[in-house]
């Protein structure tokens, strides 16, 4: 198991290397250019702006062959320097110190919700199989999710903070993140973000579940006489959660950069998500590669707990 | 399922094959699925609508500050213009018009043609990019599966690089850098978004292959390529189509945010991009911002029924 | 309420006079509550280590927490900040004596003196090492060679600068000046990296008692929060500022952060142009609506590699001819804007409406007219299906390719209703959207084709871009004040005339405003004038308009004087 572990391990530092390079060589050889965004500003002034380009790609060390840039970057990053984001002005583990709970939050508390609501009528509706129930709650899935995430964003916005003045049309930062005010802004956003999990969720469970409820053990258990609350909570809902599970793991990993990051966008929070995508438009590399990284070791971590849940859940797995 | 299959060659040269009564079997299978009738009704209709509906509606690129942000048909608004000499406002009422049913946006534009337009594009966008995708990950799941030893290793570790890639921020990063222009976005996602149907066909392929019939035509002399072509991907066929159908929304969606984010080809309409300037006037033009995602949520709902049903229909296993 | 580029104040009589008028007029208002200011995304500060910025934003943010040498009210007048009195110039217009005040404070205590002002300008903005963008603005031309100004300290509150030849505008870059502390900035001397990431420029611990707020708080992306200063040295008599916090807040879109301020979330904000009348109606609402620095312009391409006719000054005063500017104010703007004739805004003490050829209003906005002149420019009219074309020397249809970026609506439609107007004198055009830096590097910056010159604006006249294009449309600021900056883009060689403008007498005019001729102020003015009227008749661009803004408050604040500078007595706002 331990020597399992540390190949995951090492395999996982392999990937990331791969993936920063990857995003390095992205960065630095494309059209782009940091300089971009001051060209704009000083050609207003009618400045010369060769001389200042000049100067920028000095101060920034981009005047060095590219190749000698990401031995510098491999270098630092070794040493645990992360670099300075200058978009930001900040050293970049500052700027992502103060912006990851934003995220992370909205993530947490939008998974939950998901889970919480996505089980329990996924349960509910292969108990009841087949009924009006289970129609409405397919239907309702399935509009789950094919509805655009940032799109109903815009609509809950709409109706219920422009219409109806129940809630702030932003999220604002001046409530402690441990405050009743906070989770109460967070209501559209956890909505907006879990809908479209919730209704995977749903069905998920319920086909995991039918496919455990035709099983010999369920029948065998019937027979038995056990009541049908331990049927249904003991012998199938145990065995329909391991492909579950898997779902959850891979939405964590993915939801990070991508609907996590729409929704902050609509609600104007400030997570993680708009620093990276924020840095991306600067052409910010360090920043971009620090997010990157941050987000591949997310997937890669959880993808390993994942694998080392199935051992916990279900104990014929083994990875010796 | 090896018996009677006649064979035609496709253009690209790729085996299409046509066999009546498997289609037929599918067929019927299919249609018992209504939800699924309905999405492929929709999905038909949008496609008639994108190739014909141009012909019928006025040029979605016409501009007529006259007739700016119109409301939809049965609905009214206020303008007032304001004259700098007097400091009066003029105001007139603004009601929606048989002409414009589905109102005008901020330069007067019709929103019907542009919506139209805009299902052209995400058709198109989807088909090409979810094709190309599902293409290459055939191709190298395929070969992976077939050739193993070192290819199938190398082929493999990169796949899980770029599974492991923060997906959104990758499109980001590369439209970013290269330029928003329709092309590029199709050809991101078709190069980015493989890796799934890569694995996927790899452990279908890995399965087929220790199968009677290719091991036979492998002994009848049967060349790589041919055994490949002609028989792996064959059977592999029903899970590629339903694959293809379930990853166009997933794709369609990529395109709209990436519109939605001001990283939409500007020089087209999509839904996306009447979206992102919709929200920009949420609190007072909102039909530009709610019509869009409308199309753009049944458009997917309508490929989600349909790609539920071919896979029911396509899997031996599924009651229907 | 951002101050424009660390440029924002009044007179020192007129802050005074007003100063004595509300405080005798109702009790001395005491510092309360924090005032939000909305923004939108995008506008965002690049750095607080201000010597570093390229944009206006982080002048902007760092100005509320230091003063420059002076600022100028809404009509104009200089308001003196960490001057004691006006900067003195000699006779021959070229040594400035500046004096400052003697009660400024950097955060340890010590004095703000003259030494910091010279040290600030020749080893930090003069310097190779850490190249500051805007050097330009402190050279001279000498001898066909560029040097800098040179700056020597008289004692410890005056200093004087030193010019070779008069620049009669070059006082507006004295009074923006702002010094770095040279206690700390010995520190990081010659090491850019180390200046870049240090700690005391990066969180404004140093500014003393030289602004009104203190830096607090700055989340990216979201809110910039300043602290009240108590110590501030033109508010401590007067308890000034009378806001505990001030915050800017960051919006997503302005849909959202307009109804914040509707909601009251917010103290202030820019309105959009529909939205002004529902605002002006709201009981707790006040709306101004004042002039701004800001001017659209479509450039005609008249080099090599952009239509013949374009380089005919008849054919472009026919197209501008053809533009309707009170359309584009009416159906763009909603009115809240006004036709621009020339690079001089009405604003601007140096306006004259008579000189200027009023191209694009009535009666100078005719197509039928139009169409006249360009005829007479040798070109003829032909059928393309129903419609009249406009042809080609050779017979072709004359095709237009008009370049802009994308992501501004205003913009987006300006241009779309341009094409509009000028399908009406037969001219397609086609609009390309490309971004920034696309349009800079492929469009605008040009070299001689074959030589070896490297790529930039302006060229020379044989110059032509990578690709060809007939019109850009683009918006830019201007400064009421010292319009002559803008010979970058009309003097054959304005480092951004990269249209390709080449008229002597303008040449001579701008040369002249900036030398010893134009130290007399009318004189000045009468080049001005005569300036203006020579662009509008060349017409190498359309000016098309000047913007108004709107500002929403919430009606508790007190203090405001609206106008173009409306921020500069902004210390002195209140809560009522």
């Amino acid at each position: 198991m331990r020597s399992y572990i540390i190949r995951r391990l090492i395999y996982s530092v392999i990937i990331a290397w791969g993936i920063l390079t990857i995003t390095f060589i992205l960065l630095r050889v494309g059209p782009t250019s940091p300089v971009d965004r001051y060209i704009l500003n000083i050609a207003a002034r009618g400045q010369d702006v060769d001389s200042v380009r000049q100067a920028i790609e000095a101060r920034y060390g981009l005047d060095k062959p590219i190749i000698e840039q990401y031995l510098l970057y491999m270098g630092n990053l070794l040493q645990g320097k992360w670099g300075w984001s200058f978009s930001a002005s900040q050293p970049v583990l500052d700027l992502i110190g103060s912006h990851w709970i934003y995220s992370f939050q909205l993530i947490l508390l939008s998974t939950i919700f998901a889970i919480l609501l996505g089980v329990g009528l996924g349960i509910l509706s292969a108990v009841k199989q087949n009924t009006k129930f289970d129609y409405a709650a397919s239907i309702f899935s399935f509009i789950g999710i094919s509805i655009p995430g940032f799109w109903l964003g815009l609509m809950l916005i709409l109706v219920f903070a422009v219409y109806l003045g129940v809630f702030k049309t932003y999220y604002d930062t001046g409530y402690p993140i441990w405050s009743v005010e906070n989770l109460r802004q967070l209501t559209l956003p956890v909505m907006a973000l879990g809908i479209g999990e919730l209704a995977g969720y749903v069905r998920y469970t319920r086909s995991a579940m039918l496919d455990n409820l035709r099983k010999e053990f369920v029948t065998t258990a019937r027979a038995k006489g056990l009541p049908e609350r331990t049927v249904i909570g003991k012998h199938v809902l145990r065995n329909a959660v391991l492909p579950l599970v898997t779902i959850i793991m891979f939405d964590l990993g993915s939801i990070v950069f991508g609907g996590a990051y729409l929704t902050e966008i609509v609600f104007g929070i400030p997570g993680l998500g708009q620093v990276s995508f924020n840095a991306i438009f600067a052409n910010d590399y360090a920043v971009v590669i620090a997010v990157t990284l941050i987000g591949t070791f997310l997937v890669l971590f959880i993808n390993l707990a994942t694998d080392l849940l199935y051992t916990y859940l279900d104990p014929r797995i083994r990875y010796d | 399922m090896t018996e009677t299959r006649s064979m035609t060659r496709g253009k690209a040269g790729m085996p299409v094959y046509i066999n009546r009564r498997l289609m037929n079997y599918y067929w019927e299978r299919l249609k018992k699925n209504r939800l699924s009738l309905v999405g492929l009704g929709f999905i038909v209709f949008l496609a008639l609508v994108g190739i014909f509906g141009p012909l019928f509606v006025q040029d979605p690129q016409k501009v007529d500050f006259e007739i700016k942000n119109m409301p939809p048909l049965g609905c009214s608004i206020q303008e007032s213009v304001y004259d700098i000499k007097t400091s009066e406002f003029t105001t007139t009422l603004i009601n929606g018009r048989a002409d414009h049913p589905l109102g005008t946006d901020s330069k007067g534009r019709d929103m019907l043609a542009m919506l139209i337009a805009g299902s052209r594009i995400s058709l198109l966008v989807g088909l090409l990019a979810s094709g190309m995708a599902i293409f290459l990950g055939t191709f190298i799941g395929v070969l992976s599966a077939y050739l193993g030893g070192w290819v199938d290793n190398a082929l493999m570790r990169f796949t899980d690089i770029m599974m492991t890639f923060p997906f959104f921020l990758l499109l980001v990063l590369i439209v970013f850098i290269f330029g928003p222009s329709l092309a590029i976005i199709v050809l991101v996602i078709g190069l980015t978004g493989w890796t799934g149907a890569a694995r996927l066909i790899r452990s279908e392929a890995l399965s087929l292959r220790t199968r009677d019939f290719i091991t036979a035509s492998k002994a009848l002399g049967a060349s790589d390529a041919r055994v490949m072509f002609n028989h792996l991907i064959p059977n592999v066929i029903s899970l590629i189509i339903v694959m293809a159908t379930l990853s166009i929304p997933g794709v369609i969606m990529a395109e709209a945010a990436l519109s939605f984010i001001g990283l939409g080809d500007p020089m087209s309409t999509s839904w996306g991009t009447i979206l992102n300037t919709g929200q920009h006037s949420l609190d007072t033009a909102w039909w530009v911002a709610v019509e869009p995602g409308i199309m753009l949520f049944f458009t997917v709902l309508s490929f989600n029924f349909f790609g539920d049903g071919l896979r029911d229909a396509f899997d031996p296993k599924a009651s229907v | 309420m951002r101050k424009h580029g660390l440029k924002a104040a009044s007179t020192a009589l007129l802050a005074v006079g007003l100063l004595s008028l509300f405080l005798s007029g109702c009790a001395a208002p005491i510092a309360k509550g924090n005032f939000i200011e909305g923004d939108v995304a995008g506008g965002e500060a690049e750095t607080l280590n201000w010597m570093l910025a390229a944009d206006a934003s982080s002048f902007g943010y760092v100005g509320y927490t230091l003063e420059s040498l002076a600022g100028y009210d809404n009509q104009f007048n200089i308001v003196l900040r960490c001057l004691a009195k006006d900067i003195e110039a000699s006779s021959d217009g070229l040594v400035y004596t500046i004096n400052i005040r003697n009660d400024l404070k950097w955060s340890d205590g010590s004095a703000v003196t003259a030494e910091d002002y010279v040290y600030s300008l020749k080893n930090l903005m003069f310097s190779d090492w850490l190249n500051y963008n805007y050097k330009d603005d402190w050279q001279e031309e000498v001898d066909g060679k560029n040097q800098f100004v040179v700056p020597a300290v008289v004692d410890n509150t005056t200093f004087t600068v030193t010019r070779e030849s008069v620049q009669p505008e070059f006082v507006y870059t004295l009074y923006d000046l702002i010094p770095y502390p040279k206690y700390i900035a010995v520190k990081y001397e010659g090491n850019v990296d180390a200046f870049t990431q240090a700690k005391e420029f990066n969180d404004l611990s140093y500014t003393g008692n030289l602004g009104p707020y203190k830096f607090k708080e700055w989340l990216k992306n979201d809110k910039f929060v300043l602290a009240r200063n108590p110590d501030f040295f033109l508010g401590k008599e007067i308890g000034a500022p009378f806001f505990q916090e001030y915050t800017l807040k960051m919006f997503g879109t302005s849909a959202v952060m307009q109804a914040a301020l509707e909601a009251g979330d917010i103290t202030y904000c820019g309105l959009e142009p529909q939205n002004v009348l529902k605002f002006k109606n709201m009981e707790r609402i006040n709306v101004y609506t004042v002039p701004t620095r800001g001017y659209n312009i479509i450039s005609y391409n008249q080099r090599a590699n952009g239509w013949e006719g374009l380089r005919k000054k008849e054919v472009r005063q026919a197209i501008s001819m053809a533009v309707d500017k009170d359309t584009i104010v009416k159906k763009i703007y909603l009115g809240f804007a006004e036709p621009a004739y020339s690079f001089i805004p009405s604003s601007s003490p140096w306006y004259s409406d008579e000189t200027v050829l009023k191209l694009g209003v009535v009666p100078l906005n005719n197509k039928e007219k139009a169409r006249e002149i360009i005829k007479s420019a040798g070109y003829q009219y032909g059928k393309n299906g129903d419609r009249d074309v406009l042809l080609d020397k050779d017979g072709q249809q004359v095709k237009l390719l008009m370049v802009t970026t994308p992501g501004s609506d205003v913009v987006e439609s300006m241009s779309l209703l341009i094409k509009q107007e000028l399908a009406g004198i037969g001219i397609d055009v086609e609009v390309k959207w490309v971004q920034w830096p696309t349009l800079l590097r492929q469009y605008m910056m040009n070299k001689v084709p074959g030589s070896s010159q490297e790529s930039r604006y302006n060229n020379g006249p044989q110059a032509v871009s990578e690709e060809s294009w007939d019109m850009t449309l683009m918006g830019h600021n201007t400064d009421p004040l010292a319009p002559s900056g803008s010979r970058v883009f009309f003097a054959s060689d304005g480092g951004l005339n990269s249209f390709g403008f080449f008229n002597n007498e303008v040449d001579v005019l701008f040369k002249k405003i900036r030398s010893k001729e134009g130290l007399n102020k009318d004189d000045r003015k009468m080049m001005y004038q005569e300036l203006a009227r020579l662009i509008s008749e060349d017409q190498p661009v359309d000016f098309i308009t000047y913007t108004r803004g709107n500002h929403g408050f919430q009606k508790s604040v007190k203090g405001i004087e609206p106008g173009i500078n409306m921020g500069y007595n902004q210390y002195l706002w209140h809560f009522e």
